[in-house]
């Protein structure tokens, strides 16, 4: 039997859906307000009155080394949410997971570039989040640019890229700096088709070679394609899980359902 | 039941690992857990990524010395065109008692280390909100992100003790063994910054406010610190109250070693404790509402 890589269990998270303070008119007053919230919010007494979401809850799983799991589900049902906490972008309100191995994400095209970074620090320090040293980056350096084709780009600062080397980049950093486990979420939809074919065919080696990859798309096809098993999340809950055909058909029948009952 | 048991341990060994497979370690690499009311210090995790800290802090330290020229000579003028004023007002007009020492280089000594302080303090506040596309994409440490910024102000401090070695120089200032203590000096006077930046920080995140406020509070703080005049017209009955503002023991400690005046040691003991406690107390803050940036930012 193998040992899972990720190991969830009861994960939960909560957003206070409370308005933010408005801005204070005078400064004797922002001074007041801040000090006065700043000991409530140490002692975590101001949130209570404020409504409350589970953005995710009650979710237990586990991955095996080296398998792909895909993340369906409508906008707003907790799939980033699920996958920011593994990221540790955020922490968890309950439960807990354990990871392990060294996590790569890539959460949105936003990657986590640094905009006056050029392409070629954004990759040294995109490794270094990633706890690698530099030796072994400059090992996988060329295969990155490559394949991220921004080798005119590399001394460029991140900020001036379009979107498109931005995502290229990233998903090309994310995936060649060899994490055992590998978060994406979205990035396949934003990807133009000829890159996504790419990354497609980057997520089906790395898998190969034993990264586990979580990826959450709205692309049926390529949960389809790619994933050994896929997770259904419905209203933050993990409504179902398993072969990607059986939960891609409920998924769209749950759909078509939704929409000819708001007709 | 034990039969079968041993039958399936038995397949299972059969069956070897695919040749990809990646050892799984026994322990977890990452454990998620829910925010607790005390968090820890990860030592460990800041070490593996002080290549992060690096980064960070060379980004801006390029961004600031890219025109050499222009970088390095602002750093220097700010210190140097405040001494100016003060030395021709406070020292030259009003003779502002400055322990026997020229008031220029009195002024700059103190000016060079409060410079320093005050950027570093409002940089590091601001460091977390201009840093958001990070910490909502990546996770690493939050602590490196202050801590880079005071790191960064840490260089330009060093580069505008360039002018205070030609003061020394110009004003044959006799150096004695007391020099030995300044480099502690520094590090104390950079730990009490890290403090107040950590605190800065956190509270910016959730309070946007803090950046009104903090301009005002950093330039009382500098009237109520022996900057530009010597802690000595403070009545003696009084300094032990005088002592509670850590910059106190520290601009005078920095003084002292320079010029080779006795230490008063009250005032000197009095800020390492307090900014202990005070950068205890911070990365206490600082941990404890880490959790909620990446929501709130």
């Amino acid at each position: 039997m193998m040992r899972p890589i990720i190991k969830a269990e009861r994960l939960g998270k909560k957003y206070y859906l409370g308005p933010r303070e408005t801005a204070p008119p005078t400064l004797r007053e922002a001074l007041k307000n801040s000090l006065h919230s700043k000991v409530k919010t140490i002692s975590g007494g101001n949130r209570s009155r404020h409504p409350s979401v589970w953005a995710l809850q009650d979710v237990s799983f586990e991955i095996q080394p080296g398998e792909v799991v895909g993340v369906i589900g409508r906008n707003g049902a907790g799939k980033s949410t699920l996958l920011r906490i593994l990221a540790r972008i955020t922490k968890p309100t309950v439960g807990k997971a354990d990871l392990y191995g060294r996590t790569g994400s890539l959460l949105g095209v936003g990657t986590g570039f640094h905009p006056d970074l050029t392409g070629r620090e954004n990759i040294y320090l995109n490794g270094a989040i990633l706890g690698m040293n530099r030796s072994e980056i400059t090992r996988k350096f060329d295969e990155i640019v490559a394949f991220a084709q921004v080798e005119n780009f590399l001394d460029t600062p991140a900020k001036r890229y379009s979107s498109g080397m931005y995502l290229r980049l990233g998903f090309a950093i994310a995936a060649h700096l060899e994490p055992d486990i590998l978060l994406l979420d979205e990035v396949l939809t934003i990807a133009d088709a000829s890159f996504q074919k790419k990354c497609l065919g980057k997520i089906k080696q790395a898998s190969r070679e034993g990264t586990s990859v979580l990826f959450v798309s709205h692309n049926l096809g390529a949960v389809q394609d790619l994933s050994d098993r896929a997770f259904y999340v419905h209203s933050g809950r993990l409504h179902a899980e398993g072969k990607p055909d059986t939960l891609i058909g409920n998924y769209l029948k749950d759909v078509a359902v939704q929409a000819s009952a708001s007709d | 039941m034990s039969t079968s048991l041993n039958d399936a341990k038995a397949l299972i060994s059969d069956v070897s690992p695919p040749a990809w497979y990646r050892q799984v370690p026994a322990e977890p690499v990452t454990r998620i857990r829910p925010s607790k009311s005390w968090e820890h210090l990860d030592f460990a995790e800041l070490w593996a990524q002080r290549e992060v800290f690096y980064f960070l802090m060379w980004r801006d330290l390029k961004v600031r010395y890219k025109q050499t020229i222009i970088g390095a000579a602002w750093v220097i003028l700010q210190p140097m065109l405040i001494t100016l004023v003060f030395a021709v007002f406070l020292g030259g007009l009003m003779r502002v008692p400055s322990d026997g020492v020229p008031y220029p280089i009195f002024a700059y000594t103190a000016l060079l280390l409060w410079t320093f302080v005050s950027n570093a303090v409002l940089s590091s506040s601001y460091s977390l909100v201009t840093n958001a596309h990070l910490i909502t994409r990546v996770y690493f440490s939050r602590l490196l992100i202050p801590a880079a910024t005071v790191g960064v102000r840490l260089v330009d401090l060093v580069v505008a003790s360039l002018v205070l070695v030609a003061l020394i120089v110009y004003y044959d200032v006799h150096l004695g063994w007391r020099i030995l203590l300044f480099p502690f000096f520094v590090i104390e006077i950079a730990a009490l910054t890290l403090a107040l930046g950590l605190l800065g920080a956190s509270l910016n995140v959730r309070y946007r406010d803090v950046g009104t406020v903090l301009p005002i509070l950093l330039q009382v703080w500098m009237f109520v610190s022996p900057i530009v005049y010597a802690s000595t017209i403070v009545p003696p009955r009084l300094r032990f109250v005088y002592a509670i503002n850590p910059l106190a023991g520290i601009i005078e400690g920095a003084r002292s070693s320079l010029f080779n005046l006795p230490f008063r040691w009250p005032s000197i003991i009095t800020s390492v404790v307090i900014t202990l406690s005070m950068l205890i107390f911070s990365i206490h803050v600082f941990l404890r509402m880490e959790n909620g940036f990446a929501d709130e930012v």
